[in-house]
């Protein structure tokens, strides 16, 4: 099943299937009355019967081609690296965590040379918590800036 | 159906001085700026400057931040086009196919088209407003819950549009969109999926979500590229060919006028307004089109159909303001502030009694539309200077600005956090040609749905088709709704079947 069905393919479906369900299951648990299930129940039943027409159908073809993993683990490493950047933001600081974000990010996307990406990522930093962050109506945790 | 003594004196007192526009040019400078930053809003621009109008009389303070509001509407466009961010919600629809031609190379052609429906669009909502300011405020006090599930609806039958390679793909992103817009507290106070969080009281927040979901999963894809552009030669960002892509709107009138006529007519809708109005018009240039296959791959017709509903729906949101005193949105309710700052009450008998005021805002705007043409055209030189930028130091500044924008939003983490999963859900969706922008809708119209289907179902006594029956302009949507999805296509494969039968 697998080989028909791209693992990426599965893993969305799982998610997408697995938050669904619990989303619909936490509703009818606070209310079971129409008011409440107005949207969840007919939406609900409609993904069950998509994601059965969606993996029948996916079963139904042949096998896509293996595409490219390095690919795919580079975007996995980034993401990984943009969720710990998001959360790092109100706990390390907002100047410290962009900066350390912008320079790794610039460097795996192929950025060259040893003090192009530093210099870029502390003059973004630098302009972004001047202008963008003083327009911020919140406050703003900052290490260094 | 205009007063023409209280045109007369409105001329006079936009026209006697130049007060009244001194602060127009800063006032879209700021709109276009907010606009185009991921995480600022229109609406945070006119608060944050609202303060600032406590010292001018009334008029220079409606012109001025009404402008911002007019600059916004297009700022958030550009960055659709450009980036594939739509700076609002209003913005979504611009994206689908101006981004796709930014990444052909033709940007300068996409920016132009967008300057232009927006001009065009915010011309003919003002326009509109001006002379059908006391009808429409009519129509406005008649619409009611099932009035707005009608719309709402409308908005939705996008998402079976949006993907052609598979119906089930884009019903299931659009499904998984409304499932996710019902975590929070509903309409009737009940308490779903919050897990004990109280970030989750109010449900996800649309914006980071959207910031999240069409960005930055974008910019991880981009990620090993050289440039946005990927043709050096079509890197410029030149005038004339800004200038072709202006004169190209003019070519796809129909396309204009239909947006523009359902912007403001949606726009003037409370509570409903640009966002479903960009989505809704979109939907019907495709239907609509003889070449239905080329949207989403860069087609002129999206991005006009797009920008000018959005624009348009400026000034049919100001009718609930003027005629009725309601905001119909954020924006409106900063401007029905700055209202009461000058101790001004909209409403009837603001419009009866100081015609003239009503008519010089109206007028201003258009004369800012008129300069938003010009100061666009010059801010779009730099604006497009973002294709020069190379990807390596483009992605990962754009990725920390989405998450910056996200926190702008929210004031919490809860912001960031939620740029960050939609990033990877829109990841996994875009590898496997699920449609991102099904899921925004199902997300941002959801809510809206239920709070309304639930309105209807207790006003109707838990008859809602009975109660549809008593409703003419609900009844009216509705037909009109059917004959758009099914009449039309329905009479084209007829007319195509015909012309198959003659020709053989």
């Amino acid at each position: 099943m697998s080989a028909r069905l791209p693992a990426t393919h599965a893993a969305l479906l799982g998610i997408i299937l697995a938050l669904s369900g619990y989303i619909g299951w936490s509703a009818v648990q606070a209310s079971a009355k129409l008011n409440n299930l107005v949207v969840i129940a007919p939406v609900g039943a409609a993904m069950l019967l998509l994601a059965v027409a969606l993996i029948v159908n996916a079963l139904r073809r042949p096998a896509p081609e293996p595409g490219e993993t390095t690919s795919v683990w580079g975007d996995l490493l980034l993401l990984a690296g943009f969720a710990v950047f998001c959360y790092a933001l109100t706990h390390v600081g907002f100047d410290v965590a962009t900066f350390a974000f912008v320079w790794a990010g610039v460097v795996m996307s192929g950025g060259k040379g040893l003090w192009q990406p530093p210099l870029f990522a502390a003059l973004f930093t630098l302009l972004l918590v001047k202008t963008f962050g003083a327009l911020f109506p919140y406050p703003m945790l900052t290490l260094v800036l | 159906m205009i007063d023409t003594f209280a045109f007369s004196q409105a001329m006079g007192l936009l026209f006697s001085s130049i007060d009244p526009w001194l602060w127009v040019i800063p006032g879209l400078l700021i709109g276009l700026i907010f606009g185009s930053i991921p995480g600022l809003q229109i609406s945070m621009a006119m608060a944050v400057f609202l303060p600032v109008t406590f010292g001018m009389d009334f008029l220079q303070a409606m012109l001025f931040l009404t402008s911002i509001f007019t600059g916004g509407a297009y700022g958030g466009g550009v960055t659709a086009i450009l980036m594939n961010i739509p700076g609002s919600s209003s913005s979504i629809a611009t994206a689908f196919d101006g981004y796709p031609m930014a990444r052909q190379g033709k940007h300068n052609e996409a920016l132009g088209l967008g300057l232009a429906a927006s001009v065009v669009g915010a011309f003919v909502g003002y326009i509109l407003l001006l002379l059908l300011i006391g009808p429409l405020a009519a129509f406005v006090l008649k619409i009611g819950p099932m009035e707005m599930v009608v719309v709402v609806l409308w908005g939705l039958t996008l998402i079976a549009t949006l993907n052609d390679s598979s119906l089930p793909k884009g019903l299931m992103a659009g499904a998984f969109g409304l499932m996710l817009s019902q975590i929070g507290m509903s309409t009737t106070g009940v308490m779903r999926t919050t897990v004990g969080n109280p970030h989750l009281l109010d449900g996800i927040s649309v914006v980071p979500a959207m910031i999240g979901i069409f960005a930055a999963s974008e910019l991880l894809r981009l990620r090993g590229g050289s440039y946005l552009v990927q043709d050096e030669t079509q890197r410029d960002i030149s005038l004339p060919k800004i200038l072709r892509g202006v004169a190209e709107t003019f070519r796809h009138p129909g396309v204009l006028i239909r947006g523009s006529l359902i912007g403001a007519v949606i726009g003037a809708i409370p509570g409903v307004g640009s966002s479903v109005a960009n989505l809704v018009s979109y939907g019907e240039a495709k239907r609509t089109s003889k070449t239905p296959e080329i949207f989403g791959k860069g087609a002129p017709d999206g991005v006009i159909a797009a920008e000018s509903a959005n624009s348009s729906s400026e000034g049919g949101s100001m009718t609930a303001l003027l005629a009725l005193g309601i905001p119909g949105g954020a924006a409106t309710a900063v401007l029905l502030a700055a209202f009461s700052f000058h101790n001004i009450i909209g409403g009837p008998s603001f419009i009866r009694n100081q015609t003239d005021i009503v008519y010089s805002i109206i007028l201003g705007n258009l004369g800012q539309v008129v300069l938003l043409a010009v100061i666009g055209l010059l801010m779009l030189r730099v604006l497009g200077m973002v294709v020069r930028v190379p990807l390596a130091y483009l992605v990962p500044s754009v990725l920390a600005m989405c998450a910056w924008g996200g926190y702008g939003i929210t004031g919490t983490i809860a912001g960031p956090l939620t740029v960050a999963a939609f990033a990877g859900l829109g990841w996994l969706m875009r590898r496997n040609d699920y449609p991102v922008a099904a899921t925004v809708i199902g997300l941002l119209l959801g809510r809206m749905m239920e709070g309304e289907l639930v309105r209807t179902l207790q006003i109707s006594g838990g008859r809602p088709f009975a109660y549809l029956m008593e409703r003419p302009i609900a009844m009216g949507l509705f037909v009109v709704m059917i004959l758009v999805l099914v009449g039309a296509p329905l009479l084209k494969s007829l007319r195509r079947h015909r012309q198959r039968r003659t020709g053989a």
